[in-house]
């Protein structure tokens, strides 16, 4: 599970309890220029992830860590794929990050409120 | 990345306008989205950035290719009878006047880039409806901009009602009726 939040001009996702141990990671943080959008997307477990490296992953229990797709590395946080929210990044380390959060769709108004421009 | 998308986007962006214009923006799911378009969740996340990133390209493309050339005929319907023929006849507008509606009723609320999209297409669209009442001598401006509303109103409300299910011609007598009226009383 991650914990998702706004802090100045930059995104915060916090990988909470030993999700650290199986992502290798406990926190990123990715300047909200960079932040093309978030999408509470169920589905997006059950498709083919590439190959891990570095990580976890044993299927229907986690998938955590760096995976490798079509050139792009995307990272996983994931037990839960109901509440997975894929969150797609511009000239970052990953393409995209697709994580747990306890209340996706709140998650995604809260990435889109502070990515939309007026 | 340099590959070729593998996919034609322009067709990718109609399918999704057509889909969204059918179904609610939260009851279509990236599952869906990979199912109708045939294109990979992958390849639709690198393109698009997200769903709500595929729904403004999509909404923009719509608003562009179905809603302004509407507007143009509206405008050019010579009266009002003849605007709202133009507006209810063509089975061509449907999709694009139901995602509208959609857009209006559904996404402008929560997305102010929606309703910044929505603002200047139902002002042209009411100046349409303006230009296409004419000028009355007996007409005061407050009078054609209320009528213009009224007739852009009438156009969204009427197709409202044949999404509800009320029947085609049903509609068309509708429209045909309140143009009488309305020409009749001017």
């Amino acid at each position: 599970m991650a914990e998702i939040s706004i802090d100045g001009d930059n995104l915060v996702v916090e990988i909470e309890g030993l999700d650290k141990l199986w992502a290798l990671k406990s926190r990123l943080v990715i300047p909200l220029a960079n932040v093309r959008g978030a999408t509470a997307d169920p589905g997006a477990v059950a498709g083919f992830k590439g190959l891990r490296a570095p990580g976890t992953h044993i299927p229907g229990v986690i998938t955590a860590g760096t995976f490798h797709l079509d050139g792009e590395k995307v990272f996983w946080d994931v037990h839960d794929p109901v509440k997975a929210v894929v969150i797609a990044l511009a000239d970052e380390r990953y393409a995209r990050l697709v994580v747990e959060v306890a209340d996706p769709r709140a998650t995604v108004a809260l990435i889109e409120q502070a990515t939309t421009v007026r | 990345m340099g590959r070729p998308r593998g996919f034609d986007e322009a067709t990718v962006v109609r399918s999704a306008a057509e889909l969204f214009s059918t179904r609610s923006y939260d009851g279509i799911s990236m599952d869906d989205l990979v199912t109708h378009l045939g294109v990979h969740r992958n390849s639709l996340y690198k393109t698009f950035g997200s769903k709500r990133g595929l729904y403004l390209v999509a909404l923009r493309w719509s608003l562009r290719h179905h809603i302004a050339p509407l507007v143009d005929r509206v405008a050019a319907a010579g009266d009002l009878a003849g605007a709202l023929r133009v507006a209810l006849g063509e089975p061509a507008t449907e999709a694009g006047l139901n995602l509208l509606l959609m857009a209006a009723v559904e996404r402008a609320p929560v997305d102010p880039e929606v309703a910044d999209e929505l603002a200047p297409v139902l002002a042209a669209f009411d100046q349409a409806a303006r230009t296409a009442a004419g000028r009355h001598p007996d007409r005061d401006e407050q009078d054609d901009d209320g009528v213009a509303l009224a007739l852009t109103a009438t156009i969204l409300g009427l197709r409202l009602r044949a999404r509800a299910g009320t029947p085609g011609t049903t509609i068309d007598q509708a429209g045909a009726a309140l143009a009488h009226r309305l020409t009749r009383h001017t």
